[in-house]
This record gives C-alpha cells, sequence and structure tokens, in this order.
C-alpha cells in the first residue's frame, strides 16, 4: 500500500491516512485480509506522530474496515470490499478538489463540466486514433460479413 | 511520582526572566500536554532557548515556576533532569577531551533507565565513531552524539532545543525516522524548539507561539488550524475592513473588487462579521503549520 499525504491539504493528517486506506480499497490495491504496515513503519515512512497513524487505524477498526489480531498486526477485514458508496465518496472528493481549484481561477460548474467533457473526449479520441487501424480491420470485415448475413 | 492534576508534562506558570535590562521571558504560562509533540516556534531571540534552560535548572527565572512530570524544576531539579533527554542550542555544550564512547559510558550512570541495546543501535544509526574526541567532531556529528545521549534511556520527556540545527538534510531526514520510530517504541512527551516549522509539520499535535518573551499563542494544531485561515472576499466599492476583523497582515486588493487577507477567529465569527460588512467570503484556504504560525507571529507584532 502506497500512502501519499499532501501537506497543502487542509485535512487533518488522520483523515487523510483514513482515506488514502480507503482509496488503496478502491483501487485494489489493499485486498481483505492483507496486512496494514505496522504504525511505526507508516508513522516512519510518512514522518508522522505515531499517534496520528495510531488514531487513524483506531477510526478504520471503529469502521470495520480493518480488525487487530493481538500481536501480528492489522489486517483489513474480510467483508471490506469497497461498495457503490465507497466509489462515490471517492469520486466526490476528487470533484470537490477540481470545483475548488476551477472557482480559484473564476471558473463556473457549467464551465467546467463542459471542459471534463471535451477534454476527456479528446482523450478517447486520441486513444482510438491510435488504436484505430487494427482494431478497423479487425471490425469492418465482421461488420461486413454480419451484414451480408443478414 | 506526582502528576499535575491536568495530565501536563511540562507547566510553568508567571515565568519571567531579564538578563540586565533585555527580558528574555515575560509572564510565560507554558502547558504540555502528557503525551503531545509540543512545537515551541518563535524568531531568533524570542525565548525560546531561556525557557528550556529554566525547564532544565541551567538558568534560574526571576519570578514565576515551573514544573517537569510534578516535580518542581529547581527544588527537585536533579530527580527531575534524571527523567529529561535535553538536546542543548549549542552543540559544544560536550566536554571537548573525552572520547565519544566514555561519554556515552558517563552519561549512562545519570540514567538508571539507561538502554545499553538500543545505545548501541543509535550509535549504529547515527553512524557514530566512539573512540573520536567529543571535541573533535563536526557539528553535524556532535548534535547526533547528542541525540543519542538524549534518547538512549528513553526518558518520558525530551527537551530539544532546535534539534536538526548543524545537520545536513540528508542526516537531518534520517534524524526525523529515527525520531518518529522511537515515539512509536517509547511513549514520549516532546517539547522543541524550532524556527523551521516546516520540518515538524506532520508531527507536531500543539503549538506555542513566542514573540519577545511573550506566549503571545498557545493550542492545539487542529485549533490553529481552524481559526487561522485565509479568507478571499469579494467587497463593495470604498469597502473598509470593520475593526472587528482580526487581520494577521495588510489586506491585499487581488483584482478589482476581491481583497485578501489571513484572518483570524472561528470561520461562523469571521464570516458574520464580513457579511455584517456587506462583503461577501468568496473562499477560504487552510494554511500550513508554518504560514499559520508565522500569520499569529505577524498579528501579535501589528
Amino acid at each position: 500500500m502506497i500512502v501519499n499525504l499532501d501537506v497543502q491539504d487542509a485535512r487533518p493528517i488522520y483523515l487523510q491516512i483514513i482515506d488514502e486506506v480507503r482509496r488503496a480499497l478502491v483501487v485494489g490495491s489493499l485486498r481483505p485480509e492483507d496486512p496494514l504496515p505496522s504504525v511505526r513503519e507508516l508513522a516512519s515512512e510518512l514522518r508522522v506522530n505515531p499517534r496520528t497513524v495510531s488514531q487513524a487505524y483506531q477510526e478504520l477498526e471503529r469502521a470495520g474496515v480493518v480488525y487487530v489480531r493481538r500481536g501480528e498486526g492489522t489486517f483489513v477485514s474480510a467483508d471490506a470490499l469497497p461498495g457503490p458508496a465507497e466509489r462515490r465518496a471517492l469520486a466526490d472528493r476528487f470533484a470537490k478538489k477540481i470545483l475548488i481549484e476551477a472557482r480559484r481561477s473564476g471558473i463556473g460548474l457549467e464551465e467546467l463540466s463542459a471542459a471534463l467533457r471535451r477534454v476527456a473526449g479528446e482523450e478517447t479520441a486520441a486513444e482510438g486514433g491510435a488504436g484505430q487501424p487494427e482494431d478497423a480491420v479487425a471490425a469492418v470485415p465482421t461488420g461486413s460479413d454480419e451484414g451480408g448475413e443478414g | 511520582m506526582r502528576r499535575s492534576p491536568d495530565g501536563a508534562a511540562v507547566e510553568t506558570s508567571g515565568l519571567s526572566k531579564r538578563y540586565g535590562r533585555t527580558v528574555a521571558l515575560e509572564d510565560v504560562a507554558l502547558q504540555v500536554p502528557e503525551g503531545s509533540f509540543y512545537v515551541l516556534v518563535g524568531e531568533n531571540g524570542a525565548g525560546k532557548s531561556s525557557l528550556l534552560e529554566i525547564l532544565m535548572n541551567l538558568e534560574r527565572a526571576q519570578s514565576g515556576t515551573a514544573t517537569i512530570l510534578g516535580l518542581d524544576s529547581v527544588e527537585q531539579g536533579a530527580r527531575a533532569r534524571a527523567q529529561v533527554g535535553y538536546i542543548p542550542e549549542h552543540h559544544r555544550q560536550l566536554p571537548r577531551w573525552m572520547k565519544c564512547g566514555d561519554l556515552l559510558r558517563h552519561v549512562a550512570r545519570y540514567h538508571p533507565a539507561w538502554d545499553e541495546a538500543y545505545a548501541d543501535q543509535l550509535v549504529d544509526r547515527f553512524g557514530l565513531k566512539l573512540d573520536r574526541r567529543a571535541g573533535s567532531q563536526s557539528k553535524g556529528e556532535a548534535r547526533r552524539l547528542q541525540f543519542a545521549l538524549a534518547l538512549a534511556h528513553r526518558p518520558p520527556l525530551l527537551l530539544l532545543d532546535e534539534p536538526t540545527d548543524g545537520l545536513d538534510p540528508l542526516i537531518r531526514s534520517r534524524t526525523m525516522s529515527l525520531l518518529v520510530e522511537h515515539l512509536a517504541d517509547s511513549p514520549t512527551t516532546v517539547l522543541v524548539s524550532t524556527h523551521r516549522v516546516q520540518e515538524l509539520d506532520s508531527l507536531a499535535d500543539h503549538i506555542g507561539v513566542l514573540q519577545e518573551g511573550r506566549l503571545v499563542a498557545q493550542m492545539s494544531r487542529d485549533d490553529l488550524l481552524r481559526t487561522v485561515r485565509r479568507y478571499r472576499l469579494e467587497v463593495p466599492e470604498g469597502w473598509q475592513p470593520p475593526p472587528d476583523l482580526r487581520a494577521a497582515e495588510q489586506w491585499r486588493a487581488s483584482t478589482g473588487r476581491a481583497m485578501q487577507a489571513t484572518l483570524i477567529g472561528e470561520e461562523e465569527v469571521v464570516v458574520a462579521r464580513v457579511t455584517a460588512s456587506d462583503a461577501t467570503v468568496v473562499d477560504t484556504t487552510t494554511l500550513s503549520l508554518e504560514e499559520a504560525a508565522v500569520a499569529l507571529l505577524a498579528e501579535a507584532a501589528r
């Protein structure tokens, strides 16, 4: 699991750690029964107060995301697979971040969502463009065959 | 051992110190909660070192008292000091003629809780040379030796005076990791003075701001970051900031009708006062610990 902290992030550090663990679950880099790094390891790696890491782990335990095996450490709960709610929370977080940045530059919601669609569209077009020759060769004959039969 | 009832590891009351006519400390009431990582911020000469020296009974205050782990810093000074790991401001406060290995053994005798195995480990990880005389060490080496001496008896309280001064960036980063691991292994209260808050940003949970000998602010990290924020306002023409807004610095006009300043106070209160002055809050930004501390210093200096 890779935990990244953003010093510019306004939220308390223990919340950032919780979010990073949840993100790792959504992304799949952390799965049920996987061990979490020890408080000591994670604190040392992130250079944060061990109490902050403990606090984050305790909150995660209370939320049922992780559990503690005595003397062995902290593990991801068997039923901690992220549901739609987690994915939505993650998406909301991104949305909030972008929205704040955009507002700071005087860009409103409509303009922003239009830009998101445009940029995403350009990306798909670029990807599609690169992959097109092969796809086109494969797709066209099938299409025409089917068309012929029909 | 007697602990103060409110769980403070370090507590001072009415502490004042003058050197001739220069005021070093003025009526300081420090409260370091047990188990906290308390960062004392202030410019050079603000009184940070004087405060730590008084706690260690190396200096005497003209008035006021200091309690360390429930012990009076003067009356019960020796017992208090045996439980403290102290890194002084100057790295030259080591006996120059002593070899590092001898110095470690010497200091160990003063601390019943000295952990031999841990001391060896620290010597190893700090890369200390035991047959080297303390006086022939570089500034950085001396600092690392002081760290080993302070940590090896796993004291319940660490008093660190600009601890990373004189360490090059790589060693500084390694030292911070060692300190974090130490805190994970041994529950410790830390009181550290620094003018480099950035470095301790993710460790600090309490902060005290010293300015010209006065403790102008003292609060938890969460309170500090909640109550010191940057605000952007949209203001009507000819708008003057109302006097009940505590601005840390000069207002800045960002564009035509937008103004920006770091304001101090609970957000609801600030927003209500802004609204009452016919302006609107466009957005607020949380500051880093360093920016927030600097804002408090700036406000106190106004």
